[in-house]
């Protein structure tokens, strides 16, 4: 690729590998169909249990385990300022170009994102989810994003209603965020073999059991659609809080024989438990994008879903069918999915998939981000200043102490370790081989 | 806005609100649609206060105050030996029988087992003072008068601030719905000030009024003004202001500072902060849309 196109990009965030969900995903897939297209991907992140320091991944993906400890709910601890040397030290040695951070509850996200626009490289920042307006924690967490955003260059969202969301929280306009939805690898979640007969009906529920994702809707809706038809049987995956009541309501209705509680699914997994069953249900009260979704689509299940968040946008109307999060509404959107059953083709289903979503589509579309933000106008870190004091009339003087702060470390770090001490990373040139290698196993064909 | 309709000979289809499909043909991916931002919904729940109606609510609160004033007049008195304990029994004696009397004349279905049931838990109740007054006559025996009263004040700032105004923390048996943190917190707050007060006394008769007499308020003293308040509102007015006039009579006699504080804290509460909360109304910003977390619309029962 020629050298002057070529973006060499920073990937940020508390949840990489080997913790498994929606955001680690995408980072790795993401990360894996940039570097196909020739791009620079290099992921920063923090350490889990031994896991620490450099590591490489499939593909030459770099990925830097910072030997800090998650502090609470998977994030490290906030310093502000001490994670300046090395993020410096990161960026200069990888010759980065352009720093893409991710997730708004990520507090390596927004110090990463910070060290960044003082140093005066591009930022790009990608919302997963989908917060509120009303409790402590959700104002505290929009004046945090009004600061990282305040300078950003481009901002990525994973659903239009989640664009909507970011646009209120932090006050950036609109014309500044992209909407790439996430994808699903159709390679990996491929309908069984042989079509699943339609005498026993078998939901699947696979998520985590709290209360943020439904899990009382099931605990009521699982006896009344047991009542309804005696020919459905439940496969509830995963664990958490409520997964107690989940088991009290199958002992007070006796539903032991028809409730399969699998207890927490390894990733690896997953598509086995999925093909086992005809609809996926999932009962969450707030999404942003519903990648569970994907997977069962991509496995040719018929979904059932809450209309929530950003659901009603990721399928079509023919491959799902939303109800709202009350229990009757529920039970009539799972009869009506019962009486769509025999009209599905699980493989016409996933063939549909693969055109729907790739990860290939959404990495040339995050290119055209990044050549955005390559094109934004390069100002001066002093005049840019002026854009935190926009933030509220007390906060954003002190946003602006907070940087004004952060460029006097940064300076006084250049006299004391200057960048031509740091040495900076040969590219690391795949022969022909190992790139056929990778482009036949990575993503999907 | 941003359109990006380079050739309007080649028709692309509308924009349409979804995210399956890849790119849209015609459209960036930062095309802000006029349908942005259309199902955002502003100040849905937000209540038009009428100041009228702030300032009567506001009653309770003074009410209440009132109450407290009156306790802490009591007990000051007490410490300085003016009350003597022959009078104070008598006097929690009259608030026992006006008490029931109140909750009589208020509450229409109080039948005989139920009232007898209220007779026998208040004849423990007091048998069981009766028993501790000994060990509250020597609990602070080793602690300095300037600490205990640093604290009783404290305590009793607590109180105020964590009391429950609407309702009532001590539930009859059989009530359904629990008392929450912030209400228990504040009743604990005051048993201990009172406690603490009963301690500096002369003899266990003494302790063993005083500690009746304020237990017979804090515990009980809710729970009267809420039957008054839900039997008929303007009798709730009429005992309100009963109660202050009586207050600011007694603290007129005894302290013409404290007179003037007290004076300016009932109108403060009463007129000042009703206003002031509908001239802040205004500010009110709320947001409402599809990002918002479902509510479930049955109760979570464990």
């Amino acid at each position: 690729m020629d050298q002057q196109l070529r973006h060499r990009i920073l990937m940020v965030s508390d949840f990489y590998y080997p913790n498994f969900g929606g955001v680690e995903n995408h980072i790795y897939y993401l990360s894996q169909c940039l570097l196909q297209l020739g791009h620079k991907v290099v992921v920063l992140t923090h350490s889990y249990g031994n896991r620490s320091g450099v590591r490489y991944m499939t593909g030459g993906l770099k990925v830097y385990y910072v030997p800090w400890r998650p502090f609470v709910l998977q994030n490290t601890l906030p310093t502000i300022y001490f994670s300046l040397p090395i993020i410096r030290t990161i960026l200069i040695r990888e010759r980065i170009t352009v720093v893409h951070g991710h997730q708004a509850f990520s507090t390596l996200c927004h110090e990463a994102l910070m060290h960044a626009r003082t140093m005066g490289y591009k930022v790009v920042f990608t919302d997963h989810s989908l917060y509120g307006f009303a409790d402590v924690g959700s104002i505290h967490m929009n004046k945090v994003l009004q600061f990282s955003l305040a300078d950003i260059d481009q901002a990525i969202c994973v659903s239009h209603t989640s664009k909507e969301n970011t646009v209120l929280r932090s006050g950036i306009p609109p014309e500044k965020v992209f909407v790439i939805p996430n994808a699903v690898d159709t390679a990996m979640f491929t309908p069984a073999h042989k079509r699943l007969d339609c005498d026993t009906i078998v939901i699947v529920v696979i998520s985590r059991l709290v209360y943020r994702k439904g899990a009382d809707l099931l605990v009521e809706v699982i006896p009344e659609v047991c009542n309804l038809f005696p020919n459905v049987r439940f496969i509830v995956g995963g664990d958490g809080p409520k997964r107690v009541r989940l088991e009290e309501m199958r002992e007070k209705h006796s539903l032991q024989d028809r409730v399969d509680m699998l207890g927490a699914v390894p990733h690896a997994q997953v598509r086995s438990v999925l093909i086992s069953g005809h609809i996926f249900l999932n009962s969450s009260l707030t999404e942003a994008f519903c990648i569970a979704i994907l997977e069962a689509a991509s496995c040719g299940l018929l979904t059932v879903s809450t209309k929530v968040g950003g659901v009603p946008e990721v399928l079509p109307d023919d491959m799902i069918v939303l109800a709202e999060p009350d229990p009757y509404d529920m039970v009539q959107a799972i009869k009506k999915a019962i009486h769509m059953l025999p009209y599905i083709d699980p493989h016409l289903m996933h063939n549909r998939m693969k055109g729907l979503y790739s990860w290939h589509d959404v990495a040339k579309r995050t290119e055209v981000v990044y050549d955005r933000a390559r094109q934004c106008s390069k100002k001066d870190f002093l005049h840019r200043l002026s854009r935190y004091l926009r933030c509220g009339a007390w906060a954003g003087k002190i946003f602006f102490l907070v940087m004004l702060l952060n460029f006097l470390l940064l300076s006084l770090l250049q006299i004391w370790q200057p960048s031509d001490n740091i040495e900076e990373v040969p590219d690391m040139e795949l022969s022909q081989d190992q790139q056929e290698d990778i482009q036949l196993n990575s993503c999907e064909a | 806005m941003e359109t990006t309709e380079t050739d309007t000979s080649k028709y692309h289809p509308p924009w349409r609100k979804v995210a399956y499909g890849g790119m849209q043909p015609g459209y960036n991916d930062n095309y802000t649609d006029e349908t942005f931002l259309e199902e955002l919904v502003t100040n849905a729940n937000v209540v038009k206060r009428d100041i009228l109606i702030v300032m009567q609510d506001s009653v309770s609160i003074s009410q209440y105050l009132c109450i407290v004033a009156l306790v802490v007049i009591v007990w000051i008195h007490t410490l300085d030996s003016v009350i003597g304990e022959g009078s104070l029994l008598l006097l929690d004696a009259c608030l026992l029988g006006l008490g029931f009397l109140i909750l009589l004349l208020t509450t229409s279905q109080l039948s005989l087992k139920v009232l007898s049931k209220y007779l026998l838990n208040i004849a423990f109740f007091t048998c069981g003072l009766f028993v501790l007054a000994p060990v509250y006559h020597t609990l602070t025996r080793s602690i300095s008068s300037d600490s205990i009263v640093a604290l009783t004040i404290s305590l009793l700032i607590l109180h105020l601030f964590l009391h429950d105004y609407s309702g009532y923390t001590i539930r009859p048996p059989g009530c359904a719905k629990n008392p929450n943190l912030a209400s228990n917190i504040s009743l604990n707050a005051s048993i201990v000030a009172s406690v603490l007060v009963a301690s500096r006394l002369p003899s266990r008769l003494h302790v063993f009024a005083i500690v009746l007499f304020s237990l017979q308020v804090f515990l009980f003293g809710p729970l009267i003004t809420f039957c008054i308040k839900k039997y008929s509102f303007k009798l709730h007015l009429c005992f309100s202001f009963l109660l202050i006039s009586m207050t600011l009579s007694i603290i007129y006699f005894l302290h013409t500072v404290s007179f003037v504080i007290f004076t300016s804290l009932l109108v403060f509460i009463s007129a000042v902060c009703p206003y002031m909360l509908i001239k802040i109304q205004v500010y009110k910003f709320e947001i409402n849309g599809p990002w918002d977390e479902a509510k479930l619309c049955f109760d979570i029962t464990d």
